[in-house]
């Protein structure tokens, strides 16, 4: 399917138009509200995953702290997402030719099906029911994979 | 009278060799400032978690002290690779960096963050042992934190905005304007 289209429809529609010619509302509300929600969504994946890998909160219980980051995990990925889309379709046709934009798209899917359709499943129930090993390794994977999500993001910056 | 010391402080920098090489280094450059960015996560994804917790938005089940104690290191960690690499940005452009407005706003909303920071450790300390299993901190806590969150997404904020050079004292500016950016005549 040919995406291209959609991409500079998307540079000429209301959010392209506003992000293209009000530098300070793109700055503001697309590139720093975006950095802000990276902040709570790493926090986030942190919190919960550094607890099921027995680093941090050992004294409370990994099913709390993994079921409130997931709460606010929720917010902040609405808010990346809102955000992301305001900040893109302002560059619309100048993303479709990035390669680190296409990794970040990537990455970011590989994230969002990973907690949804994996990490939250498993980790609904009591913990003391799952291996430790496949908690631990669920744990390093959603941390590899935000922060790839986050260094792509950032990476689509310095490449063109 | 500053302004010319710090200009002169920068142009100093400047002519070092290490600060031509970050700069002129693609990689090493773009690494540290993702490094810089990277560690948002943890430094200011742990602030976020403490504070939201004294507002009694995050965890309100778990002591609030137990969060702040807990959370306390990793969120020191994420600070400290956020201010190496933050001094290193500013060494590869520090001429550029000292007369941006936005930079020197950042400056002064990290220092007021930071004496925020103490005085809500002073304060939690204090009283923690009557309020500390409770949903919610006592009011002047909950200033702080609400205070904590304003100041960092300032902090953010700026950050990003010293990329955009609308006020450089190569621009036009109003005489305050031009000061406070630390602009000086040529």
């Amino acid at each position: 399917m040919e995406l291209l289209p959609f991409f500079e429809w998307a540079e000429t529609s209301f959010l392209g138009y506003i992000g293209k010619t009000y530098g300070g509302v793109y700055a503001t509300f697309g590139q720093s509200l975006h950095l802000m929600a990276l902040a709570v969504l790493g926090g986030s994946v942190l919190v919960a995953d550094l607890r099921l890998l027995n680093v941090i909160m050992r004294d409370v219980p990994s099913e709390i702290v993994a079921e409130q980051a997931h709460k606010w995990f929720k917010v902040a990925l609405a808010v990346i997402l809102s955000s992301g889309v305001f900040m893109a379709a302002a560059v619309a046709q100048r993303m479709y030719h990035n390669d680190f934009f296409w990794a970040k798209m990537s990455a970011l899917f590989v994230g969002i099906a990973f907690v949804f359709v994996i990490k939250r499943p498993l980790l609904k129930g009591s913990h003391a029911d799952i291996h430790p090993m496949v908690i631990k390794l669920v744990a390093i994977a959603s941390i590899l994979v935000w922060f790839s999500v986050a260094a792509t993001g950032r990476w689509i910056g310095f490449s063109g | 009278m500053i302004n010319e010391i710090l200009v002169q402080f920068a142009e100093w920098l400047y002519a070092t060799g290490g600060s031509r090489a970050i700069e002129e280094s693609f990689y090493l450059y773009n690494w540290i400032e993702t490094t810089h960015v990277l560690t948002i996560m943890i430094c200011l994804g742990m602030l976020a978690f403490i504070d939201l917790r004294m507002l009694g938005y995050a965890m309100p089940t778990v002591s609030a002290s137990k969060i702040a104690d807990r959370l306390n290191i990793p969120m020191m960690i994420g600070f400290s690779i956020m201010f190496i690499t933050g001094l290193l940005l500013f060494y590869a452009k520090p001429t550029y960096t000292n007369q941006s407005i936005w930079f020197r706003i950042k400056m002064v909303l990290l220092v007021v963050a930071f004496f925020n920071a103490i005085r809500f450790h002073r304060h939690m300390k204090a009283s923690e042992s009557t309020w500390t299993n409770e949903p919610r901190a006592p009011l002047n806590l909950r200033v702080s934190a609400a205070l904590s969150l304003g100041l960092w997404a300032g902090v953010v904020t700026t950050g990003r905005l010293i990329a955009y050079d609308w006020y450089h004292c190569y621009r036009d500016l109003p005489g305050w304007l031009s000061a406070a950016a630390g602009c000086v005549a040529e």
